[in-house]
């Protein structure tokens, strides 16, 4: 099950007019659970009005920084990120999962290798990581960046950047892309597309030689950038992609309330049965599924997806009845024995007995 | 927010994924349920494969069958690490199933699946002598690498790297297995018989497990870039593959003859 653990926030630094980079400190015990590895990100989760929100954020810190760092964009009517940069103080604890992510190649330290990276807006987060660690680590290898933004304001990093390049002179390349400023040279202004990509290619970053690429930013941009390197003969599996946080999907929304009055808030009596032995539980007929209020109860019940798809989480109804929202894995035969997907199903009668071990 | 149809484009387009927080419920329950299989395959393959070790007539071979089982509980262990990521419950997933348990050899169970148990439905039959393992063996290991050559290439990219560094294995493993065929066939005479009577019983079995030839799940699977070749592709890639391999231990039956 995720595992959270208190982060104390030790520095806010405010990066641009909406984002702030946070400095986290695990509490000692923690073990070094928070060490990381570059490209990874942490899930955050705090209740809002009653309901749990999870965000992950990048971290924007070289995995020998010896911080924890993460940068936070506030997003139109974003909960997280806007508490984030307008309350969150020094001081206060964040609760985080370890990190987690893949958006990283291993490192070569003997290697030399030209490594490409995309970012748009916030995607700039875990390519911090990427280049800092990689250029600390590899010292034969080179780095460009393309980084794309609205206006100059809007670039988060911009100073770390401007310091980074000094020290790893010759080895770290920039190049700001501004959507709505002209700049000297048209390569440089515009969106990061297709065209844009290609046009890069062609005079002024060498594709073809680079060794891994690493996309992030909005989904339009990174397909733009990945179908441009591979039209460059870049090999597919040398592109790695990360979605930047706010394009993650939310937590699905809640069925939209067809119980009738009478029924909301009423609860439902649940007898689960596994292993053997029998628990009584009580879970509200239209708020939590049975598989929720089992493992709420910390009955070890059996589930993988919890989308309805993969059955594991199947038992047999041995009484009462459940509405299931949605079922993709019970063929018709099963439903009719009265198998149900407990991650699926929500009581309809007061009491219901199930049975995860028939 | 990105609207969870704007993700399922950029996947049709070619988009990938890191991390699983960017994947959608029904993505998630897709990339679940078809690395579920997986894992079950190759827990139940290993489990079924475990007994051939003593069935080995040779070192050489019961080695290479032991082989066989370590390697693939190993990749099992691999993709469920990759399920937990995804927040399946993979302590309670490794105790859950008999893996070792099998239906009787003459028992037709289609393509349903049984009760809780993602595993192929080839997986669900006994294997009867050391001739038989190694026939299915060269069946279904050659079947895997073809499906696995086109899973490396998924959406969610630890997983495809997950089946880039098993594919190379699970190639071994069918060459391990083409190579106790040839010797087999060698012997000529009754075990040729044998190995007829394995290749009849396991072809449709094998065949099955590519789906069906059209399948709205394996479209859907394509449109969020899990899968990029037709079941029927992978089929006829299959098909040719196994009359190049039959033919080639045939060719052994006539050296030695």
């Amino acid at each position: 099950m995720a595992q959270f653990t208190p982060l104390t926030v030790t520095d806010i630094k405010r990066d641009t007019r909406d984002s702030v980079i946070l400095t986290l400190a695990p509490p000692p015990q923690s073990n070094g659970e928070f060490k990381f590895i570059q490209g990874q990100y942490l899930t955050f989760r705090r209740v809002f009005d009653g309901e749990e929100m999870r965000r992950s954020y990048s971290i924007c810190a070289g995995v020998n920084d010896g911080a924890l760092r993460v940068g936070i964009k506030k997003v139109d009517g974003g909960w997280f990120s806007s508490w984030a940069n307008d309350e969150l103080k020094i001081g206060d604890t964040l609760e985080a999962m370890k990190p987690m992510g893949n958006f990283h190649a291993p490192l070569l330290p003997d290697g030399a290798r030209a490594y490409l990276g995309f970012a748009g807006g916030s995607g700039i987060t875990p390519m911090i990581s990427l280049l800092k660690t990689v250029l600390e680590a590899e010292k034969k290898s080179t780095f460009t960046l393309v980084y794309g933004n609205r206006s100059a304001s809007a670039i988060m990093f911009r100073e770390e950047l401007e310091d980074l390049k000094n020290i790893y002179l010759g080895r770290l390349n920039i190049v700001h892309i501004l959507e709505s400023e002209a700049a000297d040279i048209d390569l440089f202004s515009g969106r990061l597309d297709r065209e844009k990509c290609d046009a890069l290619f062609s005079c002024w970053i060498d594709a073809k030689n680079a060794d891994l690429a690493f996309i992030c930013g909005p989904e339009p941009m990174m397909l733009a950038v990945s179908d441009a390197l591979k039209a460059q003969g870049m090999d597919e599996r040398a592109i790695r992609f990360e979605l930047f946080a706010s394009a993650q999907p939310g937590r699905a929304k809640k069925k939209a309330a067809s119980a009738s009055a009478a029924d909301k808030g009423a609860k439902c009596s649940a007898t689960i049965i596994l292993d053997g032995t029998a628990r009584i539980i009580e879970l509200s007929k239209d708020e939590e599924t049975v598989l929720e209020a089992a493992l709420a109860a910390s009955i070890d019940a059996p589930f993988a997806c919890k989308a309805g798809v993969c059955s594991t989480c199947r038992a047999k109804l041995v009484e009462g009845e459940v509405d299931m929202e949605a079922n993709y894995a019970l063929e018709d035969y099963e439903v009719e024995r009265g198998y149900i997907l407990t991650c699926q199903s929500h009581p309809r009668t007061d009491r219901v007995v199930v049975d995860y071990d028939q | 927010m990105t609207d969870e149809n704007d993700i399922f484009d950029y996947l049709s387009r070619g988009g990938k994924f890191s991390a699983p927080g960017n994947a959608p419920a029904r993505y998630r329950a897709e990339m679940l349920r078809m690395t579920a299989s997986f894992v079950d395959s190759e827990l139940a393959g290993a489990a079924g494969f475990a007994d051939c070790v003593n069935w080995g007539p040779g070192v050489k071979e019961k080695i290479a069958a032991s082989r066989i089982v370590l390697e693939k509980l190993d990749h099992a262990e691999r993709v469920l690490a990759i399920m937990g990521d995804f927040g399946a419950n993979i302590s309670r997933y490794e105790s859950v199933h008999p893996w070792a348990a099998r239906i009787s050899r003459d028992e037709d169970i289609g393509v349903t699946r049984r009760a809780g148990d993602m595993r192929l439905n080839v997986f669900h039959y006994p294997l009867r002598d050391w001739v038989d393992s190694v026939v299915m063996n060269v069946m279904m290991g050659n079947a895997t690498v073809i499906q696995l050559g086109d899973l490396q290439n998924c959406s969610y990219q630890p997983l495809g790297a997950a089946f880039r560094d098993i594919l190379p294995r699970e190639r071994r493993h069918a060459e391990l297995g083409e190579e106790g065929l040839r010797n087999l066939a060698g012997r000529g005479g009754e075990t040729l018989t044998k190995i007829d009577d394995s290749v009849n019983y396991w072809w449709p079995k094998v065949a099955a497990t590519f789906g069906a030839p059209k399948s709205d799940r394996t479209e859907m699977l394509m449109r969020f870039g899990l899968r990029h070749r037709s079941n029927a592709e992978l089929l006829e890639e299959w098909r040719d593959r196994m009359s190049v391999v039959l033919a080639s231990a045939q060719g052994s039956r006539s050296e030695s003859c």
